[in-house]
């Protein structure tokens, strides 16, 4: 009789151990997949591209792994278990890092938006003392028209930067504050050569 | 035999048939195509690293289509009764998935790589057509939707450039299309309207050798005025003596049509009037006989034609005449020159002295090559 007993008590501990060990972590796949949304929501697929596709393929191998497991007849779900908290942890990394660069990208933007508004300053100044000579009047005519250029681009680009676009933002600023550069260094030129002569 | 012997043999007994059913179970259980749809997934992920999203689209979709049937597949087989379960569709669709991702990769990396080598001869053309077109309208008067035109295509020609070096091919390649546009029509346009204009360069070329053989005839003075170049040229015996940077009308280019058209016109004149300073707002000026009969009858067969209103009214007092120096076309079709420049003019010529307005002393040929 107490033998009877033992082995009912085994079988029911042997039971409870296995169905313990074959639940799908449905919790965690969850909270992971709650993580990703929240890396995705983060632009993580803009910012951190490399980053983020690592991140959708360990979440690829786990649901994978999830029905690998529930092909069997004793499923084990344990080192699935460890896999999701890896990769929940990954997710927050990967948005964290996403937010990082975004963050880098909008300082960038917001120092080259600032920058090119003084260099569009000086160079509406510079433009009134720069030379007229025999080719001068059609070269200035054509920085003028740069300058609306520029200032069209600029105002896209605060435009693309108010919407939280700064990738596009930084790209078109980077173009513009390049051309206002070049204007710069050439009207600073043509106005040094001017007073070089007079000496 | 003992009870507790009969106990044990019947427990190992149990525990024998229990192994046994177990590996029987375990063994005959169907098997998921784990490493198919494990190729599967490295295959799309390869073909995701390599932008086959992008540059593949649509058999990258099929191949991630493939993938997700299989696993949805397989999904709906693990509801099954483990017995009953069938997973030979799941690895035909992995096996799918894994073709369609290496096609997709393949495709990817064939597209970008000739993307990239494509725009970037597409860059340095369109760097050089930049170049060219700077070089050649330096002094051409653009209008300034044309001057605008080239400038927005040369900004989206550094963006694309910018996006490009990022590796944004496609982005990069719909920039520079749209800056192609702009920068080739804006040239084409500005070269027809140059190429339109030294039409005339033959007529021209016959007018400036008249005056300077009249100036060798005569052995006296002769005027011609370059447009292009915008030069004034003094002829002394028929050889040149002196040569003088002008400024024009606004609109030089072509003859002048019109009262208020500001620009300066094409033809053989004479001085008429010499009028110092006293008499002239511009330092000194030398009227010019401007319109002369030719001009009278162009004039009126313009009209006639329709091509200009009949409310038109013809142009007057075009002078050569001082103030220059500004650097820019300002004058309403007069031919400036700084005072200087006038006082050494002033001087030499008198009333009746030619004077010879061309477009270009030299052909578009060697305009281009200058």
């Amino acid at each position: 009789m107490k033998n009877k007993v033992l082995m009912g008590l085994a079988a029911i501990a042997m039971v409870a151990f296995l169905s313990s060990c074959g639940k799908v972590p449905q919790t965690e796949i969850d909270a992971t997949n709650a993580a990703i949304a929240a890396a995705q929501a983060a632009e993580a697929n803009v910012y951190v591209p490399a980053e983020f596709t690592a991140l959708q393929d360990s979440m690829n191998a786990i649901n994978a792994a999830v029905e690998v497991q529930k092909s069997k007849l004793f499923k084990k779900f344990g080192p699935i278990k460890e896999n999701l908290a890896k990769t929940l942890t990954l997710a927050n990394t990967v948005a964290a890092d996403a937010a990082t660069k975004k963050d880098e990208v909008k300082k960038e933007a917001e120092t080259l938006l600032n920058d090119i508004k003084a260099v569009n300053e000086e160079n509406g100044k510079l433009i009134t003392k720069a030379p007229r000579g025999k080719e001068g009047a059609a070269v200035i005519e054509q920085i003028k028209a740069d300058m609306v250029t520029i200032n069209t681009s600029v105002a896209d680009a605060q435009a693309l930067y108010d919407k939280g676009n700064y990738m596009d933002a930084l790209n078109k600023i980077k173009a513009a504050k390049e051309k206002a550069d070049g204007i710069n260094a050439e009207l600073k030129e043509a106005i040094a050569k001017v007073h070089k002569g007079k000496k | 035999m003992s009870l507790i012997w009969k106990q044990i043999l019947i427990i190992s007994s149990a525990a024998i048939f229990i192994f046994l059913l177990i590996l029987f179970l375990i063994i005959y259980t169907p098997k998921p195509p784990v490493s198919d749809m494990a190729y599967a997934r490295n295959a799309l992920s390869l073909a995701a690293r390599d932008k086959a999203d992008s540059y593949s689209k649509k058999l990258y979709k099929e191949a991630k289509g493939y993938y997700d049937s299989a696993l949805r597949s397989w999904q709906k087989e693990n509801k099954r009764f483990l017995y009953f379960r069938d997973y030979s569709k799941v690895a035909k669709l992995a096996k799918l998935a894994v073709k369609a991702a290496n096609q997709a990769t393949d495709n990817s990396k064939f597209t970008s790589s000739n993307l990239k080598s494509s725009l970037k001869q597409k860059i340095d053309a369109l760097n050089d057509l930049v170049n060219n077109i700077d070089e050649m309208f330096t002094t051409y008067p653009l209008t300034a939707e044309t001057r605008n035109r080239i400038s927005k295509g040369g900004m989206l020609l550094k963006e694309a450039r910018i996006i490009y070096q990022k590796g944004h091919y496609l982005e990069a390649d719909k920039k520079l299309t749209e800056s192609e546009y702009l920068l080739t029509t804006s040239y084409e346009n500005a070269n027809v309207n140059l190429k339109n204009y030294f039409k005339s360069y033959p007529e021209w070329k016959k007018l400036a050798e008249k005056t300077i053989a009249n100036s060798r005839d005569s052995g006296d003075y002769s005027i011609i005025v370059d447009k292009f170049s915008r030069k004034l040229i003094v002829y002394l015996e028929g050889t040149k003596k002196y040569e003088y940077s002008t400024e024009l009308g606004k609109n030089w280019v072509g003859h002048k049509m019109v009262r208020g058209d500001k620009a300066t016109p094409e033809g053989m004149y004479k001085i008429t009037m010499k009028f110092e300073s006293n008499k002239t707002k511009y330092y000194k000026a030398l009227l010019l006989d401007y319109p002369n009969d030719e001009d009278t009858a162009k004039f009126k067969a313009a009209i006639e034609k329709g091509i200009l209103p009949r409310s038109a009214k013809i142009g007057g007092l075009i002078e050569i005449h001082g103030n220059g120096g500004k650097g820019i076309d300002w004058t309403e079709g007069c031919i400036a020159l700084t005072d200087r420049e006038m006082d050494s003019v002033f001087k030499i010529v008198k009333v009746g002295t030619p004077v010879t307005i061309v477009g270009s002393m030299v052909d578009l040929h060697h305009v281009m090559k200058r």
